[in-house]
């Protein structure tokens, strides 16, 4: 039981990965107003995020730019770019979206003068 | 020149759609002219690039020479290539039938419009070649954002669907995106090449066995398997008749086959979860989709939702194909990929003419076709030959193929699923027939406006291709046996 404990919280990101998973998908869930369940989105969108930039960190590593070409090179002083380069077109990507469903909530605003999903609905029928 | 072919397919729909607004300022009546002569000149690449993948075997394309697994990579072979001309095709087809049948309250957003419908192409072009998992991610992105403004272009109760498919569609791709970060942990390598050599090895870490779930439930979501299915009836039912077409026929279909590239070419076929093989599992959630989706489809009362469901029982059709893991199956599978794609837009440029022709929302309306239209209930007739699976339509080709693999394999379940669901889309057929032919309510007396020629132009070639594909599935069926299969099936 212990050392389960004791695992978990060497890899505190991930426990705070966890709880802003879980935190945004319950305000996606919960909440009827239309900009909340947004911001339950992005919470999880950056949730993904967040723990993609985690797996990336490397302690005292440094830009992969050689900076001589003569002196040889040691692997372990630089950081992968990859994972860098994912979690950026990850941001780009969850900010278009957040661009497209907040002109979709504002075309659903001037439309029906409201934000809550229920009174939308009833208008609806 | 001939191995540029994959890149030259993306980039023709991609750099049409940054030069349509600069065209669309002045002269906005080009948009449509110029979006159909640009998706037929990637159709005629597509199809010249299945000829060399013919000829000389897959296409591995390198972007700006990096080689894998460092660099970027596309991979053209069979599969791909024969699903992008199907692609290309249908695309092309939608975009004739997209002039007339347009909303007609967009007046000078109809630039943005054509623009957005080529973004969702060239989308869904990335998709089929992508050979990178974080590739599938972002292109899967670029036709779910184009997808999600298109449903919600023409405003009203599309809004809240567009809205719906938004927040669904945007968790689904979350979790994919999570899966994809599972993967990368446990191997370092997003390349799916790369990743086929590890993973296999790896099937009892619990990061990959976690991010293989991630992944399929994100995939889920996008194809709309049965219990993540919740976003797809409305928005095809309240996206504008230009618009259901292309989403009914393409976009479910192409996240379809990014599951298919990442269970048969990443993970493998023979690979197992404690001792459960993860194939078996996905041929039983395709009988579930396929049982379930025609049982609803038979439920409902408006023409648009009705085949939205029929199209859901058809993604598990296809499931189950491929989730057989034999070759028979796949290639049935594969094969039925293709003909569910035709058959969608078949029917939803139907549902459109129809709604154009005669108003028709709900079965009820259907009445108002008797003894009015012959040419849109004979394509219907062939239409629902072939979603049922009789003879000479791709459909029977397809779903025997499915059967006999099923049979090969012993998976009696798979075909007792596969009968279900026939005789159950068989059903709602016959309901929508008896509107037709039967119904007692009188047929004249309504005001019709005679359909455009462009309409009849897409419904006419969409009803041949689904006679045609029947007639070929002989050479079809060789082509995809012979150079689609997945290594190790």
């Amino acid at each position: 039981m212990f050392e389960h404990l004791d695992a978990w919280l060497h890899r505190p990101n991930f426990i705070v990965f966890v709880i802003l998973f879980s935190w945004g998908l319950y305000i996606m869930v919960v909440h009827h107003n239309l900009v909340k369940k947004l911001i339950g989105m992005y919470l999880v969108q950056t949730s993904v995020i967040f723990y993609l930039v985690t797996l990336g960190v490397k302690s005292g590593a440094t830009v992969p730019v050689l900076l001589s070409t003569t002196a040889p090179i040691r692997v372990e002083a630089y950081a992968n770019p990859l994972p860098h380069v994912v979690t950026l077109t990850a941001i780009v990507v969850g900010v278009a979206t957040l661009g497209v469903s907040l002109a979709l909530v504002a075309a659903m605003y001037r439309k029906y003068g409201t934000l809550d999903e229920d009174e939308i609905l009833k208008r609806l029928e | 020149m001939s191995h540029h072919l994959p890149a030259l397919i993306f980039l023709l729909p991609f750099l049409a759609a940054i030069c349509m607004p600069m065209v669309g300022l002045k002269n906005p009546g080009w948009c449509w002219p110029m979006a159909i002569a640009v998706v037929f000149a990637m159709s005629v690449a597509s199809i010249a690039n299945v000829v060399v993948v013919m000829d000389s075997g897959e296409i591995r394309y390198a972007f700006s020479g990096w080689a894998p697994p460092i660099g970027i990579e596309w991979v053209d072979d069979g599969l791909a290539s024969i699903i992008m001309v199907t692609l290309s095709l249908l695309a092309l087809i939608s975009l004739i039938n997209a002039g007339p049948t347009s909303p007609s309250t967009l007046g000078q957003r109809i630039v943005p419009y054509y623009t957005l419908i080529l973004l969702l192409v060239s989308g869904m072009t990335g998709i089929i070649f992508a050979g990178d998992l974080f590739n599938i991610f972002v292109f899967l992105e670029v036709s779910a954002l184009s997808g999600y403004a298109l449903v919600g272009v023409a405003g009203g109760k599309a809004l809240m669907s567009a809205f719906r498919y938004l927040i669904l569609g945007t968790f689904g791709a979350s979790l994919y995106l999570l899966g994809v970060g599972y993967f990368y942990a446990a191997t370092g390598t997003l390349n799916m090449a790369d990743l086929g050599q590890r993973i296999p090895e790896l099937m009892t870490s619990k990061a990959v066995v976690g991010g293989l779930i991630f992944m399929f439930i994100g995939l889920g979501i996008k194809m709309a398997l049965i219990p993540l299915h919740g976003w797809l009836p409305d928005a095809y039912t309240h996206a504008p008749e230009a618009i259901s077409p292309f989403l009914a026929s393409l976009v479910t279909k192409v996240a379809l086959l990014a599951w298919i590239r990442i269970m048969f070419w990443v993970v493998g076929a023979n690979a197992e979860i404690e001792h459960v093989p993860v194939l078996f599992l996905l041929e039983e959630l395709g009988a579930l989709t396929a049982v379930v989706g025609a049982f609803l489809a038979l439920t409902q009362h408006e023409v648009k939702r009705m085949f939205a469901y029929g199209g859901i029982s058809h993604i598990g059709l296809i499931l189950i194909g491929v989730g057989i893991g034999n070759p028979t199956g796949f290639a049935g599978g594969v094969f039925y990929l293709i003909n569910d794609a035709v058959m969608q837009a078949a029917l939803f440029f139907l549902a459109g003419a129809a709604m154009y022709q005669y108003g028709v929302r709900s079965i009820e309306d259907l009445g108002r076709l008797r003894g009015q239209a012959p040419w849109m209930t004979g394509a219907l007739i062939i239409m629902a030959m072939s979603m049922v699976g009789l003879p000479p339509t791709g459909g029977f080709f397809g779903k025997w193929y499915i059967v006999l693999g099923a049979l090969e394999a012993q998976h009696y379940l798979a075909v007792a699923a596969v009968i279900i669901s026939t005789i159950l889309t068989l059903a709602f057929f016959i309901k929508l027939f008896e509107r037709i032919f039967r119904d007692s309510q009188p047929s004249s007396g309504i005001i019709s406006v005679e359909a455009p020629f462009s309409i009849k132009v897409s419904v006419g070639t969409a009803s041949a291709a689904i006679i045609l594909l029947g007639l070929f599935s002989d050479p079809i069926m060789g082509f995809l046996l012979e150079s689609a299969l997945p290594p190790g099936l």
